[in-house]
Formats: structure tokens, C-alpha cells, sequence
């Protein structure tokens, strides 16, 4: 996977470029709008990783004028901005995605994993999700664990939805926020966490391999191996 | 714009305005009418007064020179008689006999000599009698059985008889009176027109001031760019327009500094903290031992929390200086609230919580969505750590007054009777709170920014209550 990161900050992109090539990206990196120009259109990149504060231009210009160049890669954008204005919610739209500074690295890998599945043509909409032995029927909102049918609330079906859609693949709470419960919230407590026990108890049966596994201080997977 | 202003045109100030402009006019012009009045009055009078003394001096001419015999009378008679036809201003009679004129003489001893006129003259040598009448001096004169009083001239005559010349002032008192009408027409007509144009210019102006308080009222919390009408005049209205527009302008560019100053420090604490949570983080991926992990992994917590604290700080500053910016969209509480407790209620339960929300459907206001949401989990979440067990929150949602009304209330122990009064400030939280002391100040600031309020106190039965309201939307 190749990916153009754009940040200006040299400390930032230092750490940033070093756990993203350790995560497996082929990393190449521009500290200014002017470079990035450059590096998108004589390289093919499949995702681009943009921070909003550039010194010689606006992030949005940068991703407007690599769209007019022809530049189709999702990208990710990145703001040390406090308030996240409308254009932000435009581009995300558009369906690329977004994360305040600062941000756990886990969150930025899960969101780099979660835009490179939603542009690759396999995420068809499909009405059945199969995980191992783990099935759910979209269209009856009904799961089931080897056969056996999971009494799961409208909400734990939502979550183990996508908990599935992302099998294999780190989500962290906020993005679990964000999708299931459409909110951004940052909350002290641990809400999410809860809801995940109530449902890893209804999914993991006594004797069964457990399936929802969590990841400290990052959060949570779906094994699908 | 018309009907608009047609409304309240009886609460505005134009009335008043045009009622004490009209007093004083009406004032005015009575005055200036009264004194024409009395102008013309005396003219009447002292023409009339003019030609009774002439008359009266060529009666006594006349009464002089012709000789005392039996034709004396009858000359005299005669002369009186045509005199009295030629009155000025005399109006077609309304009674057959001659009744506006009269002419008398006494002999020395005081006795009626000679009468011409209404009447057989005993009444009107009685009030000349009774009043001093000077030679040459028209004098006012009431007679018995007359309403309307005379103007009589006297003259003495050699003989030492006197002769007197009277005139009824029904003529003179008809013409003022008809004159008089008219003014009072005129005057009416007059201060009429005057509130009407008064009217009608005080309110032209005081639509510009209306419409100028009605723009700076739209100029919300947040949204600084409108600005209020002016018009072309170089009035004191177009003045108060411009100084109004020059306030915002300033306004608006220390908001802009502010913003400045909170996103340069936001970005330059934001950035820092990146690189450093970024580094902790790779230095944890590594494998390494729990032992080693934990002072790592509380360190990036504490780090969230610090980011947070940042956020969030950052938030209530600029709610205070009322500078929050907002992206206002159409939000419906009682769908967020459900959403809410479906998120929270697990947490909740297992702490032997239970949420319970009482709304009679859908509650749409304009806010801002994300500021909205963490306005809420923040209430959630601080009756979620400072609840014992088994206790309820009651969530009432209502509208009241023209305003969305949230009332959370819990039976739990309430606030601390030291922090109640200060539970809306900077770094105050209650004795157990391990919070950072910005959630309710968090909460407080979202509210003021939306326009809403907050009030929080402990309930008579005990527990907390905090009440919520926000503007409703506008349909």
C-alpha cells in the first residue's frame, strides 16, 4: 500500500511515517502543499494522509486541487483546528475521513484501513455477514452463533454489524462512537466498554472461542481467523 | 413592512411623540387664533365706535340748531330715524321693528324728552342713568329686556339736555361669532393635519430604528457578520445605524482575535501533545512487559485527559466571551436523549442506575450538533460517577414557554451545599469529584451559546436537578 503523507510538523511526521512503514505502508512524505503536488501526481498512491495546517497553503486547497488533478486516492485528513467546520463534513462525505490532533495511532491506522475497504470495489452490499461461525441476516436483523440464534437488542445488532464489517481489523471507541451512535463525544466513562461485554456475552457462549477480543488502551476486534 | 409595523403602531413611541408635538401646535395656532380674534373684535368695534360718535355729533348739530318748537322733535325723530338705517354691518332684521338702534334725549331735570326706537325707551334711560356715559366715549350698555347689549354715544347739547346714541351689538357680536366658527374649523383642520404629518414622520423614522433594533437582534450570539440596515439620509437614524455597525465591526474583530489566539494555542498545545502521544504509543508497541506497558498506557491517558481538559477549557472560554462557534443544524432532543440512554443504560444498570425519559415526542431546536452531543454526556457521564447505586435519573422533556425545557433530576445526595452556589464556574467540582471541575461550566457555556439557560440546584427531597433550555427552532 502506498501512501503520501502530507505534514508539516517534522516530529509528527517522523513518528507518523516510522509506525505507518511498521504497519505496512510504503510511506513517501511532503512537508508543504507544493511537494505534495508533486509527489501525488507522479506517483500512484492509494491513500493520502493530509494535515489541514500547511505552511504555504490551506489543506483543503491541496485536496481540491489533487482531485482536479486527477488524484482519486480517499484521504485522510488531519486537524490540530478545534472547531471541525463544514468543510471537513463535506470531504467526509465524499467519503474520506477525518481526525483531530492529537490521535491515538491506532484510531489513525483503523480509519486508514476502514477508507482503503470502503474504496476497494469488494464492499459490495452484501445482506449476509459471515464471520467463522458467527452469521448475520442484514435483512432480518437476526444473528447467529453456530446455529444458534443470538437474542441481540436493534443496538447490539448494530454494533456486532460492524464489529463484522470490520472482522480482523482494529476498531476504537470512538470510532464504534462515531458509526453506531453517530457521535462524536469523547466520554469519561466507560460506556462503550460495557456494551461491549453485554454483547461478547451474548456472542462468546460458554465454551465457545471467544471472538471479541480487546485491545488495551486501543480497542476492540473481531478475530475472523 | 406595512402590515408588520401596523401591529404594534399603538405601542409605539410615534404616538406619544405626535400627541405632545400635537399639544404644543395646538397650543400655538388657538393663541395666534385668539389674538386675530381680538384683532378684529376691536376693529369692529372702533368703527363702530367711529360712526356712532359721528352720528351722535351731527344729531346734536342738528338738535342744537333746530329751533325748540314742535318740529324740534320731529327734525330730530326724523334724523335719528335715518341714521339708524345707515348702520354698519346691519343684517336683514329679524325683527320688523328697528330694534338694533335707539336714540334718546333727557331734558336738564333727567326726564325722557325725546325716544326713537323698539320700545318706549323707560329701560334704556334707567341703565343710562344707572351708568356714567361720558360725551364722546362710547360706552358698553346692558338694558333691561334686551339680550343683547348696546354701544351708546352721548353728547350734551346746549341747552343742557343730552342726547344718546345707542347701537345693538347683535350685528358686531354675529360676525365674530361666525368668524369664531370658522376659526375653530380652521383650528381643527389645522391641528388635525399637523398630527397627521407628525404622525406619519415620527413613525417613518421610528420603522428605520425599528427595523435597526430588529436587525441587531438577528446579530445572535455567534453570528457577527450581519449588519444593520442604513438608509441614504445623513440623519441622527443613520447615524445610530453606522455607530451600531461600527460597535459590530469591533466586536466582531476582537472575536476574530480571540478565535485567533484560542486556534494558535490550540494548534500549538495540539501539536506538541501529537508528537508525544505518538512516540508513547510506538514506544508501547514494541513487546514489552505489563509492568513496563503501565506507566505508559496512564501516561497517554493521562495525556487524553489533558487534551480534553484543553478542549474543553478552550470551549468555556469562548463561551464566556460569548465567541462559541457554532454550525447550527435542526436536532431533535428526543431522538438524541433516546440514543443517549440507549448508550448509557448499560453503563448505568450494571451501577444499579436507571435513566428514565419522560417526552411527549419529538423536540426539534437549531444547535449544534456535536456541542449538543457533548453537552449530554457530560450530564450523563457525572451522574454516572457521582450516583450511588440504586438511584433513578428522570429526564423530562417538554416544551414551556416557547423554549425546548430538558429537566434531569435524580434521587441521589445533590450538590454539595459549598460548591451550589459556584456550580457554573471554571474548576469548581465537589469534594470526591476526580474530574477536572469543567463539566458543568462546559455544560453552562453550550447553553449561553445556543441561547438557552442552565439552572442546577438540589431538590426538596434531596437529589440534584439540573434544568435545561434551549430556543426552539424556528419553523
Amino acid at each position: 500500500m502506498r501512501l503520501l503523507l502530507v505534514e508539516d510538523e517534522i516530529d509528527i511526521q517522523s513518528f507518523l511515517r516510522r509506525s505507518l512503514e511498521e504497519a505496512g505502508y510504503e510511506v513517501e512524505a511532503a512537508a508543504d502543499g507544493k511537494t505534495a503536488e508533486r509527489l501525488a501526481v507522479d506517483g500512484e498512491f492509494d491513500i493520502l494522509i493530509v494535515d489541514l495546517g500547511l505552511p504555504d497553503q490551506d489543506g483543503f486547497s491541496l485536496i481540491l486541487k489533487l482531485r482536479q488533478l486527477g488524484v482519486r486516492a480517499p484521504v485522510l485528513i488531519l486537524s490540530a483546528r478545534r472547531s471541525v467546520d463544514d468543510r471537513v463534513r463535506g470531504l467526509e462525505q465524499g467519503g474520506d475521513d477525518y481526525l483531530t490532533k492529537p490521535f491515538a495511532l491506532a484510531e489513525l491506522l483503523a480509519r486508514l484501513r476502514n477508507l482503503l475497504k470502503r474504496n476497494s470495489p469488494a464492499s459490495s452490499e452484501a445482506t449476509r455477514l459471515r464471520v467463522l461461525d458467527l452469521e448475520l441476516d442484514l435483512l432480518r436483523r437476526e444473528a447467529t452463533r453456530a446455529g444458534q440464534v443470538l437474542q441481540l437488542t436493534p443496538q447490539e445488532f448494530v454494533l456486532l454489524e460492524y464489529l463484522c464489517r470490520n472482522a480482523g481489523r482494529v476498531v476504537t471507541r470512538s470510532m464504534i462512537l462515531d458509526k453506531v451512535w453517530g457521535m462524536r463525544i469523547q466520554p469519561d466513562t466507560n460506556v462503550v466498554d460495557v456494551h461491549i461485554y453485554r454483547l461478547r456475552g451474548k456472542v462468546d457462549g460458554p465454551g465457545q472461542q471467544p471472538l471479541i477480543r480487546t485491545l488495551r488502551g486501543v480497542g476492540y476486534v473481531l478475530k475472523d481467523r | 413592512m406595512f402590515s408588520k409595523t401596523a401591529k404594534p403602531a399603538l405601542r409605539s413611541a410615534a404616538w406619544r411623540i405626535s400627541l405632545w408635538a400635537t399639544l404644543a401646535f395646538a397650543c400655538g395656532t388657538l393663541l395666534v387664533f385668539i389674538f386675530l380674534h381680538r384683532f378684529v373684535a376691536d376693529d369692529i368695534q372702533r368703527r363702530s365706535d367711529a360712526w356712532l360718535v359721528g352720528e351722535i355729533e351731527v344729531l346734536g348739530d342738528v338738535a342744537e340748531q333746530t329751533p325748540m318748537n314742535a318740529l324740534h322733535d320731529r327734525v330730530v325723530e326724523e334724523v335719528a330715524e335715518l341714521a339708524s338705517k345707515e348702520v354698519p354691518n346691519r343684517d336683514a332684521s329679524a325683527n320688523a321693528s328697528n330694534d338694533s338702534v335707539f336714540f334718546l334725549q333727557t331734558g336738564s331735570n333727567g326726564s325722557l324728552t325725546l325716544w326713537v326706537g323698539a320700545g318706549n325707551g323707560v329701560a334704556n334711560l334707567k341703565a343710562i342713568q344707572a351708568s356714567r356715559i361720558l360725551p364722546d366715549h362710547p360706552t358698553h350698555l346692558r338694558v333691561q329686556g334686551f339680550t343683547i347689549p348696546f354701544r351708546v354715544a352721548s353728547a350734551r347739547i346746549n341747552d343742557g339736555s343730552y342726547i344718546y346714541l345707542g347701537l345693538s351689538e347683535r350685528d358686531e357680536l354675529r360676525v365674530l361669532r361666525s368668524l369664531g366658527l370658522r376659526f375653530i374649523l380652521l383650528w381643527f383642520l389645522l391641528v388635525l393635519l399637523g398630527f397627521g404629518i407628525v404622525f406619519f414622520t415620527t413613525r417613518r423614522m421610528l420603522s428605520h430604528v425599528r427595523e435597526i433594533a430588529e436587525a441587531a437582534s438577528r446579530i445572535g450570539h455567534s453570528d457577527l457578520h450581519a449588519r444593520v440596515p442604513t438608509t441614504k439620509h445623513n440623519d441622527e437614524v443613520s447615524h445610530l445605524a453606522l455607530t451600531l455597525n461600527h460597535m459590530l465591526d469591533r466586536i466582531e474583530s476582537s472575536m476574530h482575535q480571540l478565535h485567533t489566539i484560542t486556534d494558535s494555542l490550540a494548534h500549538d498545545l495540539r501539536s506538541p501533545l501529537t508528537a508525544i502521544r505518538g512516540k508513547l504509543e510506538m514506544s508501547l508497541s514494541a513487546a514489552m512487559q505489563v509492568e513496563q506497558a503501565d506507566p505508559i498506557v496512564s501516561s497517554i491517558e493521562e495525556l487524553d485527559r489533558l487534551t480534553d481538559f484543553l478542549n474543553k477549557s478552550l470551549d468555556v472560554a469562548e463561551a464566556k466571551a460569548d465567541a462559541l462557534r457554532l454550525n447550527r443544524v435542526a436536532l431533535d432532543l428526543d431522538e438524541l436523549l433516546r440514543i443517549m440512554i440507549d448508550l448509557y443504560e448499560p453503563s448505568m444498570s450494571e451501577r444499579g442506575l436507571q435513566p428514565r425519559l419522560h417526552s411527549g415526542g419529538p423536540l426539534v431546536i437549531e444547535a449544534d450538533a456535536a456541542l449538543i452531543h457533548r453537552m449530554i454526556a457530560n450530564l450523563f457521564d457525572n451522574e454516572l460517577k457521582h450516583l450511588p447505586a440504586a438511584c433513578t435519573v428522570n429526564l423530562r422533556l417538554r416544551v414551556e414557554d416557547a423554549a425546548a425545557l430538558l429537566i434531569l433530576e435524580d434521587d441521589g445526595p445533590g450538590f454539595d451545599a459549598e460548591v451550589l452556589p459556584h456550580l457554573f464556574e471554571r474548576r469548581v467540582k465537589g469534594k470526591d469529584s476526580n474530574g477536572h471541575g469543567l463539566g458543568l461550566a462546559f455544560v453552562d457555556a453550550v447553553a449561553r451559546a445556543h441561547g438557552g439557560s442552565v439552572a442546577a440546584g438540589n431538590r426538596d427531597g434531596g437529589g440534584a436537578r439540573i434544568e435545561l433550555s434551549f430556543p426552539l427552532a424556528s419553523t
